[in-house]
């Protein structure tokens, strides 16, 4: 098949920049990566660009297409090149570009390293016996145990892009596969790091992270899950755990958000008169509705009971986060059972893989 | 007329009652009839999913149920963040029957009705660019005259899109469909696919101005006159912090700021007291103006 590309050069030692495109014949099967290895091979030797695996685990192949950061070996360009769309395809973004569609990782690794990203055990010396951990504790942190780093994520992060110094989605997901991790002795110590400026709650919830992550990580779903470990171990002093603790305050008082009261909640008096000024000009539109009365929903009792019950129940932390093939992370498999076999289900196939948060009678203690 | 419950969420029924006051004039004119339901509550905006995620689910489990209970088959929103909320833990409670009966059982022990799952939550700008389509290029015949107008979808009605699904989250289009059945142009620009940076306008406001001057900034370069939104979150950042933004760079945008139910009820003759123009911090008058000439 024929495949056209447009491909964003760049060589950062002259600084020089510009669009070239590319018309290629590929087979049909090729991905975005096999075309570029064309390209590479037989028309421009010196297009620079990260591969090793080729198959959706190396996580080196990171890059932009049509705006938009994905894994190149993961897409097949054979609708692409059918409907004649000739694509652009570019660097990632968030990371400083090297050459072409090679980005310096060096920032993307230092904020790994900032999360520790590697286990602290709760024991001091190695156990007789095996440390075995029931398949639905370890369900929390499935999700984040795929990351390959490839950066796909950090990319379009639109708190990065503004705030340089923000973990970014990432690394604050690598940093949930250990809090979650019940093997991992450091939890309180992790979670006073990560609820830091530019920490956790600097997240703007854009959710253009858990959209390009080519793995099914959710990594927005995982800053959820810090936030809401953060503050199951009172860790929340920080205006954004302030804010949602407002919100929850609200739920069970009056139902709706008390909005006028949520800037004292969250700032503090002291920022609050600061703020005085700003608040009088939206005042004066409507916008800061008067505290009292307060707008209550009818049958709040409701609420305020459902938060006792569900409070005496025990989910708390990210453990009240719905996981697995159920969240939202879901990574597609693309197999569709309707068409073709179901490989699991012959007599001497291997078994059907675990899938966390599904039926009990698949969870348990793994022998 | 179809019947829909309707859920307008905090920001209509307080700081924006002009998005309230719009949406219900402008329903029955695209074929709705709206049954607002009286005892919900806050949906929790991705702060109690994130403080007591539990909760959150019951919360919204128990809209949910209300909705479920006026007899109607869709839930309509008008903001993005409701939407979302709403959209997970519904898709959640039905395809996971154990998790819905926990919830329901929970749910009845405090008097609320068990939800069967039978309820599809939609916002207004899925149905208005969807299935009433038709009806909206009928009634907006007070046409907007040309008028140049930025969409600006914000994040959470389009991603994550395997909850959403109306629409490529990468490249939509309803809102540009909207703009043009009523008469005006649509400008393109990238971020209208971006954050506003509400979510943590109080408590990152550095990163979160630094977010929102960039679709203010290319809509302006664009050439718009106007913006137009369906999130009533996104409005509030857009419209009222633009003072903050004047005061931070010196520049006065003077952008002014619609709710979609406004961009569509000015093309289908809503009366000044269902649009409430004067409840806007930046003047809506230059667009007025234009459209009387």
């Amino acid at each position: 098949m024929q495949v056209g590309l447009k491909i964003w050069r760049y060589d950062s030692k002259t600084g020089d920049r510009a669009l070239r495109e590319y018309e290629i014949d590929a087979p049909e099967e090729a991905t975005l990566l096999d075309c570029l290895d064309i390209v590479k091979d037989k028309h421009d030797g010196s297009l620079a660009f990260r591969k090793s695996c080729r198959m959706m685990i190396c996580g080196s192949c990171g890059m932009r297409m049509d705006g938009g950061a994905v894994l190149a070996c993961k897409v097949r360009m054979y609708d692409i090149a059918q409907e004649g769309r000739v694509p652009v395809i570019a660097a990632m973004g968030n990371l400083p570009i090297v050459k072409d569609l090679v980005v310096d990782m060096d920032p993307f690794w230092e904020k790994m390293r900032a999360v520790d990203p590697y286990l602290k055990p709760r024991y001091d010396q190695a156990q007789e016996r095996e440390n075995v951990i029931p398949a639905p504790q370890m369900s929390v942190i499935h999700k984040e145990s795929l990351c390959i780093n490839c950066g796909c994520c950090v990319s379009e992060c639109n708190s990065m892009e503004v705030d340089p110094d923000f973990l970014g989605p990432a690394a604050l997901a690598k940093g949930m596969r250990f809090v979650g991790d019940p093997r991992d002795g450091a939890t309180i110590e992790r979670l006073e790091k990560y609820s830091e400026p530019h920490g956790l709650w600097d997240c703007t919830r854009c959710y253009f992270c858990s959209e390009r992550c080519p793995k099914g990580v959710d990594p927005r779903d995982a800053i959820a899950k810090l936030g809401a470990e953060a503050m199951k171990n009172g860790i929340d002093r920080d205006m954004g755990a302030k804010h949602a603790r407002w919100f929850v305050t609200s739920a069970k008082t009056t139902g709706w958000l008390r909005e006028t009261e949520l800037v004292p909640k969250t700032q503090g008096i002291v920022s609050s008169i600061r703020e005085m000024k700003f608040a009088m000009g939206l005042a004066v539109k409507g916008k800061v509705p008067p505290p009292f009365p307060p707008h209550v929903a009818a049958e709040v009792h409701e609420s305020r009971a459902l938060f006792d019950l569900v409070k005496s129940q025990d989910r708390n932390g990210a453990a009240g986060i719905v996981q697995g093939e159920k969240a939202l992370g879901r990574i597609e498999s693309h197999h569709d059972a309707s068409r073709g076999r179901d490989p699991y289900t012959e007599a001497d196939s291997a078994p059907r893989p675990y899938l966390p948060s599904e039926r009990e009678e698949t969870e348990g203690v793994t022998p | 007329m179809k019947k829909l419950a309707y859920y307008k969420g905090c920001l209509a029924s307080l700081s924006a009652k002009e998005l309230d006051t719009s949406t219900r004039a402008l329903a029955p004119k695209v074929g709705y009839e709206l049954i607002e339901l009286d005892s919900v509550t806050c949906c929790g905006a991705g702060d109690i999913h994130e403080a007591e995620p539990d909760y959150y689910l019951h919360l919204n489990a128990r809209i949910l149920s209300y909705a479920e209970a006026t007899g109607c088959d869709t839930l309509m929103t008008v903001c993005n963040v409701c939407t979302l909320n709403l959209r997970q833990a519904n898709y959640q409670l039905q395809i996971d029957g154990d998790l819905r009966q926990r919830i329901n059982d929970n749910l009845e022990q405090v008097g609320v009705p068990p939800y069967s799952g039978g309820v599809e939550v939609k916002h207004f700008l899925w149905l208005i660019a969807g299935e009433s389509f038709d009806k909206l290029q009928e009634v907006a015949h007070k046409g907007l005259k040309g008028l140049k107008v930025a969409p600006f979808y914000g994040c959470q009605i389009l991603r994550p899109s395997k909850l959403m699904g109306f629409e490529d989250p990468d490249k939509p289009s309803s809102l540009e469909r909207i703009i043009e059945a009523c008469g005006g142009e649509a400008v393109d620009y990238p971020a209208k696919i971006k954050c506003c940076g509400f979510p943590i306008i109080q408590a990152r406001e550095e990163t979160a101005l630094a977010e929102l001057i960039q679709p203010i900034e290319q809509a302006m370069e664009a050439g718009a006159d106007a913006m137009v939104t369906p999130c009533p979150l996104c409005h509030l950042s857009l419209d009222a912090w633009q003072s903050k933004l004047k005061k931070q760079t010196g520049r006065d945008f003077a952008m002014p700021i619609l709710h979609l139910s406004q961009l569509v009820g000015v093309a289908a003759g809503l009366t000044d007291s269902e649009l409430k123009f004067r409840r806007h911090v930046v003047s809506v008058d230059p667009v007025i103006e234009k459209l009387s000439v």
